[in-house]
């Protein structure tokens, strides 16, 4: 029974979110605080150090950690008010289980437990074991993504586990897997630094990585130059000295068009392609046809530039090519990973210092999460869940029958889509808020109205949880041991600063006992993280990802060990590829072929305008921690319709006036915000918000047929002028709405 | 001033054109303990219809600061080291003079407290030897906090400039706006 | 020494000093109700006086405060004094009495400060007079010789009877204990502000002793000596009395001596903020000035009118060649102008914005 016990305004009153500032005179002890405790920001894929002052178990404020070699005491908005997620309002201190007509009703421990453990049993008894769904998320520690693999295959034994780096980096996951046969970010940002040409495509760095821009300003502080990719002028494509304001969804016809370009005039690394690589030639053949001129049609970009940026690509010394979910976000988007890397190889300036290539993993733990296990089709060291070998491996590290491990389940949209057909009837849910973060939430909302039982795990209740039957209260970031690999593939520390306050409990410690009242106590005998982290070493040993030789006091020494570390005495792997031996079966990087074809929806005479969604600087995922620190609402209070002069005045919009925007999945009303740093074409929403302020009610459930991310980027929207100003931003509540 | 430790060859340099507009800055400056919760730096768009370009803007420390001329209330000093430091609160009027009278348009009216509060470059992190925390956290180092050695170093294209000019008004100040090699004052009219 | 004075003050000052002492003469009813023993009071009191005026006026002379002072008395006058009145009167009660001002950055800030300015103040109200002998108090001549009625206590101001009490009554224990009441709102004050000033981080960086700490540190000395003169007398029977009255009395006169130099100035600055408000208010009637930048209003036009000629007279000249003023900018103008100026240099100069 998964419905709202009562109103979604009664359930905001109690659990929030509410905004969370500072005491005005600042907190009691901040001078003198009893603990420094050098950990990392709980936010984005960069995991900048930071340090948090500790004051009689509350996180009081931070301090710069200046000798972290990524961010050398660097902050964004998000890592800066960090601390303000602690000591919260709306923080559960108990668990809480749903009452019709009344709400969420404290209950102990063992009730909340026994319920969680009978309720799952009764399921699968029922329905059979993988009715029974698990959706993880990767601001998870190393330890706990591991852990949710585990338990869900050895305690639970359901297939259905899946997490929300699918709505993340899963594109580029399988794009750098076919193309490397390894995931993982080919060197370390500091390779940034004396890039000549760096191509960033879509990925909005100056808002969602802000910490970064600093070695891409070094390297132009070096004279490299900044070739942009996106729809709109970001920060960052601002100063950069070529901006390619591509339409939204023809990504792939820009990489190829630029491999064209490159072969037609020779500036191609023919030795790497011949010695290191397979597939050019197909590759090649596959956009023959794409000149200039058709790119400029498809794209929408001016071929003069695009030719400028092949010469910049073609003839530079060293480079460095980032994206992120500006291209992965599609239903091609492995064709357009596949297509940037295609550029990377056919250069060759791939393994040498200044000369990288990756995604920039946008969850904290993205990178480290995506490796071990707490997806559908893997199990730990980025091992394959359907190949025997990787499954004879793991089933003895975990000492079960190798028969007794579920194969590979559904991806997470795919899940939702089973339980709105009824199939799957349970879900466990942990560091996930699909409610805001899935496209088509309203969709989201049905099938979550359909489950027979669902309980989760979080600090705070979010907009999904409010339709659990049992939430279980876990533990932030700072409550924590562990560690993560942040984007650049560094594994670092984790550190508790404080415990769980209240009845709250550590992620891991609840895992555990719903564990040994599954009958697994004897798989998950675990004294502490390390200890999760020692037996993870041993499973991902001899997987791609292999972190057999990083130990905790290592990675506490070297301030993070790069991955893969095979050998106690390996120094870590900074950069990949300096052998030219590639993580394939034959050893040699791949190209892929990746013809254009268009995004899954496009726009017609009802709905003639491409909208594509993103993110702003004071926000981080779906909110369910940022909406409620009150700085950094104040900072962006409401999400805004951004559009270009020329397609307001087609509508008639003013500036600050209500639009009432509609795709074919939802419709509601935003503010307008004129601006011409976005193409003319194009609207664009950040999607942060719940509710009527959300943006992904609008999205399509569009996936790739690879790696099943759905497509956020783009789809097609009518837009009507309400011909009424907007109240200020300031009274709108959005980071609450319904 | 009580003793410090004030790093008297460490520098502010600023380039508004490094910036991005993430208002980590804003965010740090609250955490400074010189000025409660209330931040003292600036971030705004320039002109967001036509451009995404921000800029961030500290206290400039000037030379002979307008801001202390035209206090009625003698509530703005400048000290040894040049800092200029914020109103002081038991003498401050709120009548805001110093707010429409910077050529820099730093100070600022907090209307609760009828108080002008501004940036004292974080007197209590440097007069300890440490940076500001708005130069600390800066993910672009639009605001730099360091020797001219290593503003040098770092961006040799670039001069520090302390010089500006507003119509008939020639302003030095403390800070310096990174410029093009060889400038020596920026013009703004 | 007597060059660097500035001759107006000077004038200025000894003329109120020397009406001071008239009204001290004539309140007394000719020194007939004045205490000698206050006489060293006396002095300091005066001596404030004279600083404290002179202060004030070299103050005044200073373009932007004589601007203000200026337009506040001309609107005052101008047109509904009845309606400034109304005015000046909320606004002293609120902010000179009850300081609200404050509140919005700390409750315990506001308390500690509204305990230690009651106190103050409460302590000024009956001193001076006192000292002055503008109030005295007297036994009811007919109840003092009539041995069956009840006594009665006489208080006196300017020499004129205002109220009679009973002695050993609660009033009367009120009134003789009213400075003691004063001494404990200020040192608990006093205690709360030395706390804060003692721990915390940003005040200690900026603090200095003699404009922080010495105020605070006189402030609890008169208070504790005062209270050591009534409870001496009270629980010792006198013992060391000699000793306390002169601590006393010299940490007093040091206080009073110090006004016109030190933060207690403030005290006598304050009222000012009404006259920015009275300025703010009747600038509003008359218009406000709109940023040729961002396009909108942020400051009334005889605000920026006002500085433009404070700012002549201080010797700033932002005037620009096309007969406007940098000043027409508000703040986000100014950093907005700042940063497209930047922009262009950088941009002429081969377009590198990097390096």
């Amino acid at each position: 029974m998964a419905r709202l016990p009562v109103s979604p305004e009664k359930l905001i009153e109690q659990f929030g979110p509410h905004r969370n500032y500072p005491p005005q005179e600042g907190f009691v002890g901040r001078d003198e605080p009893d603990e420094i405790v050098n950990t990392h920001c709980c936010f984005c894929g960069m995991q900048c150090g930071i340090k948090l002052l500790v004051k009689k178990n509350h996180v009081v404020g931070f301090e710069p950690w200046m000798e972290f070699p990524f961010n050398e005491g660097r902050l964004c908005p998000k890592g800066v008010q960090r601390y303000m997620q602690n000591n919260h309002p709306d923080r559960l201190l108990q668990p809480i289980q749903r009452q019709e007509g009344v709400g969420f009703q404290n209950t102990s421990w063992d009730e909340a437990m026994e319920k969680t453990v009978s309720e799952i049993k009764r399921i699968q008894a029922s329905y059979g074991n993988d009715a029974f769904s698990i959706l993880s998320g990767v601001s998870l520690s190393n330890e706990k993504s591991y852990l949710m693999g585990k338990f869900a295959r050895v305690a639970v034994k359901t297939a259905n586990l899946d997490y929300n780096g699918r709505l993340c980096m899963v594109s580029a996951g399988a794009g750098n897997k076919k193309a490397f046969g390894l995931d993982r970010i080919s060197n370390n940002f500091q390779d940034l630094e004396r890039a000549e040409v760096i191509m960033i495509s879509g990925a909005n760095v100056s808002e969602t990585f802000p910490t970064l821009t600093h070695w891409i300003w070094r390297a132009r502080d070096y004279g490299a130059k900044l070739i942009v990719v996106d729809p709109r002028v970001i920060p960052l494509a601002r100063t950069a000295d070529l901006h390619l304001a591509i339409r939204p969804g023809t990504d792939s016809a820009l990489y190829g068009a630029m491999l064209k370009y490159l072969a037609d005039h020779d500036m191609l690394d023919h030795d790497f392609i011949e010695n290191y690589t397979t597939g050019f030639e197909q590759t090649l053949e596959a956009v023959k046809d794409y000149t200039l001129e058709w790119a400029e049609e498809v794209t929408g970009i001016e071929k003069q530039k695009i030719e400028l940026a092949s010469q910049w690509w073609g003839k530079a010394a060293t480079s460095f090519l980032l994206h992120a979910r500006g291209i992965e976000h599609h239903s091609k988007g492995v064709d357009n990973v596949v297509g940037c890397i295609n550029l990377v190889l056919a250069t060759g300036r791939i393994g040498k210092p200044y000369c990288g290539y990756g995604t920039i993993t946008g969850q904290g733990n993205g990178q480290g999460g995506r490796e071990h296990g707490h997806k559908c089709d893997q199990l730990p060291g980025n091992r394959d869940i359907t190949n025997p070998e990787h499954r004879k491996y793991i089933a003895d590290v975990w000492g079960i029958d190798e028969k007794d491990m579920p194969g590979k389940g559904l991806t997470a949209y795919e899940l939702i889509e089973a339980i709105h057909r009824g199939e799957v009837k349970g879900l466990l849910s942990i560091c996930f808020n699909p409610l805001v973060s899935l496209p088509n939430n309203n969709y989201v909302r049905e099938a979550l109205e359909k489950l027979e039982f669902y309980v989760c795990i979080d600090f705070f209740m979010n907009e999904t949880s409010r339709h659990a039957d049992i939430i279980l209260p876990g533990s932030l970031h700072e409550e924590e041991e562990g560690t993560v690999t942040t984007a650049e593939g560094r594994v670092v520390r984790i550190k508790r600063a404080v415990d769980p306050p209240g009845q709250a409990r550590t992620d891991t410690s609840i895992i555990l006992e719903l564990a040994k009242r599954l009958g697994a106590e004897d798989k998950f005998t675990y004294n502490s993280s390390e200890d999760i982290f020692n037996e993870l070493r041993v499973a991902s040993k001899g997987g791609t990802a292999d972190y057999f030789g990083i130990t905790y006091k290592k990675i506490e020494d070297n301030m993070g060990v790069f991955w893969p570390c095979p050998t106690l005495d390996h120094p870590g792997t900074p950069r990949l590829w300096e052998d030219k031996k590639f993580a394939t079966a034959d050893g040699k990087a791949h190209f892929n072929a990746a013809a254009y074809r268009p995004p899954g929806e496009v726009t017609d005479e009802e709905y003639p305008v491409v909208m594509t969604t993103g993110r702003v600087v004071s926000q981080y995922l779906s909110g369910t921690q940022t909406r409620r620190i009150g700085k950094l609402v104040d900072l962006y209070p409401e999400p805004k319709l951004e559009i270009h002069p020329e397609l307001a005045a087609k509508y008639g919009i003013g500036q600050d006036e209500m639009v009432r925007v509609s795709t074919r999945r939802g419709s509601d009303e935003f503010p307008a915000n004129i601006v011409e740093t976005i193409r003319k074409d194009t609207v664009f929403l950040p999607y942060h918000w719940p509710g009527k302020k959300s943006a992904n009610q609008f999205t399509p459930g569009t996936l790739d047929p690879v790696s099943k991310i759905p497509e956020f980027k783009v789809c097609a929207c009518k837009l009507e002028p309400l011909g009424i100003k907007s109240p200020p931003s300031t009274d709108s509540q959005a980071f609450a709405s319904v | 001033m009580p003793e410090t430790n004030y790093q008297t060859n460490q520098e502010f340099f600023v380039d508004m054109q490094r910036c991005i507009g993430c208002k980590a800055c804003e965010m740090a400056c609250a955490e400074c303990e010189t000025n409660g919760h209330d931040s003292m730096i600036h971030v705004n768009y320039v002109d967001r219809a036509v451009t995404i370009q921000t800029t961030v803007q500290v206290c400039m420390h000037c030379d002979d600061p307008v801001c202390a001329n035209v206090c009625p209330a003698d509530a703005i000093s400048k000290d040894e080291f040049g800092v200029v430091h914020t109103a002081n609160t038991a003498r401050c009027i709120g009548c805001s003079n110093c707010v429409m009278a910077c050529p820099f348009g730093v100070p600022k009216k907090n209307e609760a407290y009828d108080l002008m509060m501004k940036c004292n470059m974080c007197y209590d992190r440097t007069s300890a030897g440490k940076k500001p925390m708005c130069a600390t956290v800066c993910p672009t180092q639009a605001l730099f906090y360091g020797t001219r050695e290593e503003i040098a170093r770092m961006r040799p294209n670039s001069s520090p400039v302390n010089n500006f000019i507003f119509g008939n008004e020639k302003v030095s100040t403390k800070v310096n706006i990174m410029m093009p090699k060889g400038t020596t004052v920026l013009r703004v009219d | 020494m007597i060059a660097s004075l500035n001759k107006k003050a000077l004038i200025i000052a000894t003329l109120v000093s020397a009406l001071v002492i008239a009204m001290v003469f004539y309140g007394s009813r000719e020194l007939q109700n004045f205490d000698p023993a206050l006489i060293g009071y006396l002095f300091g009191t005066v001596f404030a006086f004279f600083g404290v005026v002179y202060r004030y006026s070299v103050w005044l002379q200073r373009p932007p405060t004589w601007m203000y002072f200026k337009r506040t008395w001309q609107f005052f006058f101008k047109g509904k004094v009845f309606a400034h009145l109304l005015f000046f009167g909320k606004e002293f009660v609120q902010n000179i009495g009850f300081q609200k001002f404050i509140y919005p950055r700390g409750r315990t800030r506001w308390i500690g400060h509204f305990l230690m300015a009651i106190g103050c103040t409460l302590a000024f109200a009956i001193t001076f007079p006192l000292t002055f002998g503008w109030i005295h108090f007297t036994m009811n001549a007919e109840t003092s010789l009539n041995p069956e009625s009840i006594r009665m206590y006489e208080a006196h101001f300017f020499g004129f009877k205002i109220f009679e009490f009973k002695l050993g009554s609660f009033i009367a224990f009120l009134t003789f204990h009213a400075l003691n009441w004063c001494s404990w709102l200020v040192i608990i004050g006093v205690l709360i502000f030395m706390r804060r000033r003692l721990t915390q981080a940003g005040l200690i960086a900026t603090q200095t002793f003699e404009g922080d700490l010495l105020p605070l540190i006189l402030l609890l000395a008169i208070s504790i000596t005062g209270l050591g003169l009534s409870y001496d007398y009270e629980f010792m029977k006198g013992m060391a009395y000699d000793f306390m009255a002169v601590t006393h009395a010299v940490t007093v006169i040091m206080f009073l001596i110090w006004i016109p130099f030190g933060k207690f100035f403030h005290i006598i600055q304050r009222p000012a903020q009404i006259g920015a408000h009275i300025y703010k208010r009747e600038g509003m009637k008359r218009g406000m000035a709109t940023c040729p930048h961002t396009g909108k209003e942020f400051a009334t036009q005889l605000h920026i009118d006002d500085l433009k000629i404070v700012t002549k007279e201080l010797g700033f000249d932002f005037r620009l060649e096309d007969g406007s003023s940098h000043l027409d900018l508000s703040p986000e103008g100014k950093r907005s102008r700042l940063a497209m100026a930047h922009l262009k240099a950088r941009q002429e100069n081969g377009g590198k914005l990097f390096g």
